[in-house]
C-alpha cells in the first residue's frame, strides 16, 4: 500500500462525529430502538459500537446518514446537525460500507469505485483518476478495475466496497460489519489492511460489530451497547478489557480477557528472557559457564552465526565436545519476532508444541527468549490487569 | 364452434382476403405440397402483407411496452397497485383472440387501430410482470449500498435497478414481440391486412403453398426479432456474462 504525499493530502478530510440524545422511535412499539444515545467520537478516530444483536448497534449508525430518521434528539458532524441536511447531499459526505458489500453488479469496479464522484458531478477523468487512486489505495490490481463485481473473490470485493466508500473523501465513514461476511483468514488480512489504511487516511470512523474481538482489535475507542442502544460502557480497548464498567460487560467482554490483552501486545512489550548464546567454533566450557549464570532461564544454549542470527539449538551432546558444532543438533523451532503481536506468538508456542522460542529483530539478530512461562507469569500478574503497563501500540497510532 | 373461421369472417362483412390465380400451374395430378413454379412467379404478392404484418407488430409492441412499462414503474412506487395490474393485464390476456377482435368491433370499427389495440394489450401481460420480477430482483443490498451514498430515489430507479432489470424486461419482450407476431396473423378477419390475407381463404387445403410461404415469412420474422432482441439484451448487459476467470 502507498503512503505518498498525494494521498496524504487528498484525504485529509474528517469531522468529529456527535450524538446528542439521539432516540429512534418505531411506530407500534414501546420501547425506543434507541434511547438518547449520547456518544461523541473525536475526527480520525474509529468507534466500535459493539453489542448482542437487537441492542439498535445498527439503527444508531444509521441515523448519521438518516438511513434511519432521528425521532429525537440530533447527531452532528462537526458542528453541523444531520437533520438540517438534505439526505442524498448529506449521505454523498459519509462513506458507507455493508456486511453485504453491495457492489452495483452491472458497473465495473472503476464505474463502482467512482459511483459518488459522479454522483457530485467530477469531470470524467478526475473521476477515473481517483478509482485509479483508491484501487491501489485499498491494494488491488488497477487492471480489476475493468472487471465486473462478479469476477472478484468476496475479499476483494469488500476492499472495493472499502475504496469506494472513501472515493469522494468523505468526512465520516459508517462501517456496518464490513467483514463479517468474509471468511475468517481474509477478515484478518482485511482488518489489517484496514488498520494501515487508517493510519494513512485518518477517518473518523463508526464502526459496527457483533465481535468484541474485532472491536478490541479495530477500535481506538469501544461503545458497548444493550438493548436500546444503551451504553454501558464507552473507553479504549485497553480500558474495556482492564475494567470492565459493569457485569453485562464483563460477560460481554468474556472470561478471557486477559487472553484478549495478548492481542494488544507485541512480543517487545514484555521483558524477555537471556538468551545464552553460542557461537561455532567457541569452546564449549565457555557456553557451559555462560549457562550456568543465575540470570540464565534456558537449559540449552542457541547457537548464532557471526550476525548473531539464531541457528539451532546446542544439545548436551553438541556440549560434550571440545567447540561448539557447525551443525545444532535439535532444530530451531518457531522463532519470533519482537513486532509479533503476543497472541500470535502465543499461538506459535504452543502449535510447535515448544516452552520457549528465540526473538529476533527486525534485522534477525537475536533479541531475547519468549517463553510460555513469561507469558503465563504475565496473565498471573496485576500489572495484566492493572493499567501500569501501557502496553498498548496501536498499530494506526 | 360449428363454423370454420372463413365464414365467420364471411359473416361479419364481407371477403378481406386475397384472391388467387393458380392458374394452370401445377394442376397436374397427382396434387403438390408446394408448388415451386407457382412460388416463384408469385413471391412478389408477399411484398405488402409483409410489411403490413411488420407495421402492425412494431406499433403494438411500441405501444404496449410504453404502456405496460410505465405501470410497472407506477406499481414498482406505489406496492398496492401490482395485484390488481397483474390481475387486469391477466384477463386482457386470457380473452380469445377473434373474441377480442369481435368485441371492439362496436367501438373502433374495422381496421388497423382496433388490431393494434388488441395486440398491445396482450403484451401488457408479460412485460408488465417480467419489468416487475426485474425490478424485484435487484439484491436488496445493492439498494442499500446506493441509497447510503447518496443516490435518489429517482437515480436508484434509472441508474441502478432499470439497468439490472433489462434481462427480464427484454425476456418478456422477446415473448410478447414472438407472440405477437403469431397472433398478427389474425387480424385479416376484421380486414387490417398482414399476412393472414395469404393464409386464410378458400382452396387453402387444396392449394397449401401459400400457407406454406405465409407461414414461413412468419416464422423467419419471429426468428429475425428474437434474434436482434437477443443481441441487444448482450449488447447492454456485458456484466451478464462476465464471471469469474
Amino acid at each position: 500500500m502507498p503512503s505518498g504525499e498525494s494521498d496524504a493530502q487528498s484525504q485529509s478530510g474528517a469531522s468529529s462525529l456527535r450524538y446528542e440524545e439521539a432516540t429512534k422511535r418505531y411506530p407500534g412499539s414501546a420501547e425506543p430502538a434507541v434511547d438518547r444515545l449520547t456518544l461523541e467520537v473525536p475526527a480520525g478516530e474509529i468507534c466500535v459500537l459493539v453489542g448482542p444483536s437487537g441492542c439498535g448497534k445498527t439503527t444508531a449508525m444509521r441515523m448519521v446518514n438518516r438511513t434511519v430518521e432521528i425521532s429525537e434528539g440530533d447527531v452532528l458532524i462537526g458542528e453541523r446537525s444531520v437533520r438540517d441536511r438534505e439526505p442524498a447531499q448529506l449521505r454523498r459526505e459519509i462513506g458507507y460500507v455493508i456486511q453485504q458489500i453491495g457492489l452495483f453488479p452491472h458497473r465495473t469496479i472503476s464505474e463502482n469505485i467512482g459511483a459518488v464522484p459522479q454522483l457530485l458531478g467530477w469531470k470524467k477523468d478526475r473521476i477515473e483518476a481517483r478509482s485509479a487512486e483508491l484501487l491501489e489505495l485499498v491494494g488491488l490490481d488497477p487492471e480489476l478495475g475493468d472487471r465486473y463485481p462478479a469476477q472478484l473473490s468476496g475479499g476483494q470485493q469488500q476492499r472495493v466496497g472499502v475504496g469506494r466508500a472513501l472515493a469522494a473523501d468523505p468526512l465520516v465513514m459508517l462501517m456496518d460489519e464490513p467483514f463479517g461476511a468474509i471468511d475468517p483468514i481474509n477478515r484478518e488480512r482485511l482488518q489489517n489492511e484496514f488498520l494501515r489504511l487508517q493510519a494513512e487516511i485518518r477517518k473518523t470512523v463508526l464502526f459496527v460489530t457483533h465481535d468484541i474481538d474485532e472491536a478490541i482489535k479495530l477500535g481506538d475507542r469501544i461503545a458497548v451497547l444493550r438493548e436500546g442502544g444503551r451504553v454501558q460502557q464507552y473507553a479504549t480497548p485497553a480500558e474495556l478489557l482492564m475494567a470492565p464498567a459493569n457485569e453485562f460487560v464483563e460477560d460481554f467482554v468474556g472470561a478471557d480477557r486477559a487472553l484478549k490483552r495478548l492481542a494488544l501486545m507485541r512480543v517487545a512489550d514484555i521483558n524477555l528472557w537471556k538468551a545464552p548464546l553460542a557461537y561455532v567454533g567457541q569452546a564449549n566450557a565457555e557456553v557451559r559457564a555462560k549457562l550456568a549464570a543465575p540470570d540464565v532461564e534456558v537449559p540449552y544454549p542457541l547457537l548464532v552465526d557471526s550476525e548473531r542470527r539464531p541457528l539451532g539449538w546446542l544439545s548436551e551432546r553438541d556440549l560434550a565436545a571440545d567447540v561448539v558444532p557447525h551443525r545444532p543438533d535439535s532444530p530451531l523451532g518457531p522463532v519470533l519476532e519482537l513486532d509479533d503481536v503476543m497472541r500470535d506468538a502465543l499461538a506459535d508456542l504452543l502449535q510447535h508444541e515448544s516452552q520457549y522460542a528465540p526473538v529476533v529483530d527486525a534485522q534477525g539478530e537475536i533479541a531475547g527468549i519468549l517463553s510460555v512461562e513469561i507469558i503465563s507469569e504475565f496473565l498471573a500478574s496485576p500489572e495484566a490487569k492493572s493499567d501500569e503497563h501501557p502496553a498498548v501500540e496501536r498499530p494506526h497510532e | 364452434m360449428s363454423s370454420p373461421l372463413p365464414i365467420a369472417a364471411a359473416e361479419v362483412g364481407g371477403d378481406f382476403f386475397r384472391k388467387r390465380d393458380v392458374g394452370d400451374l401445377c394442376q397436374a395430378p397427382p396434387p403438390k405440397v408446394f408448388c415451386f413454379d407457382w412460388a416463384r412467379e408469385n413471391i412478389d404478392r408477399y411484398g405488402t402483407p409483409t410489411v403490413q404484418h411488420l407495421e402492425i407488430v412494431v406499433i403494438s409492441v411500441l405501444i404496449g411496452f410504453v404502456v405496460a412499462f410505465a405501470l410497472a414503474l407506477l406499481a414498482h412506487r406505489t406496492r398496492w397497485l401490482q395485484p390488481p395490474l397483474l390481475a387486469t393485464t391477466g384477463v386482457l390476456y386470457t380473452i380469445p383472440s377473434i373474441a377480442f377482435f369481435f368485441l371492439l368491433l362496436p367501438l373502433t370499427g374495422f381496421g388497423r387501430d382496433t388490431a393494434i389495440i388488441v395486440l398491445a394489450a396482450y403484451t401488457l401481460q408479460i412485460i408488465f410482470r417480467n419489468t416487475m420480477l426485474g425490478l424485484a430482483n435487484v439484491p436488496a443490498a445493492v439498494k442499500d449500498a446506493a441509497r447510503g451514498m447518496g443516490f435518489t430515489s429517482r437515480q436508484i430507479l434509472w441508474r441502478i435497478e432499470l439497468p439490472l432489470a433489462v434481462p427480464e424486461i427484454i425476456a418478456g419482450l422477446r415473448v410478447a414481440v414472438v407472440s405477437t407476431i403469431a397472433i398478427a396473423t389474425l387480424v385479416v378477419f376484421i380486414n387490417a391486412g398482414g399476412l393472414g390475407t395469404e393464409m386464410y381463404g378458400e382452396g387453402n387445403l387444396t392449394f397449401p403453398t401459400t400457407v406454406i410461404i405465409s407461414a414461413a415469412i412468419v416464422i423467419l420474422m419471429a426468428l429475425a426479432f428474437d434474434g436482434l432482441l437477443l443481441l441487444g439484451q448482450r449488447l447492454t448487459t456485458p456484466w451478464r456474462r462476465a464471471r469469474s476467470a
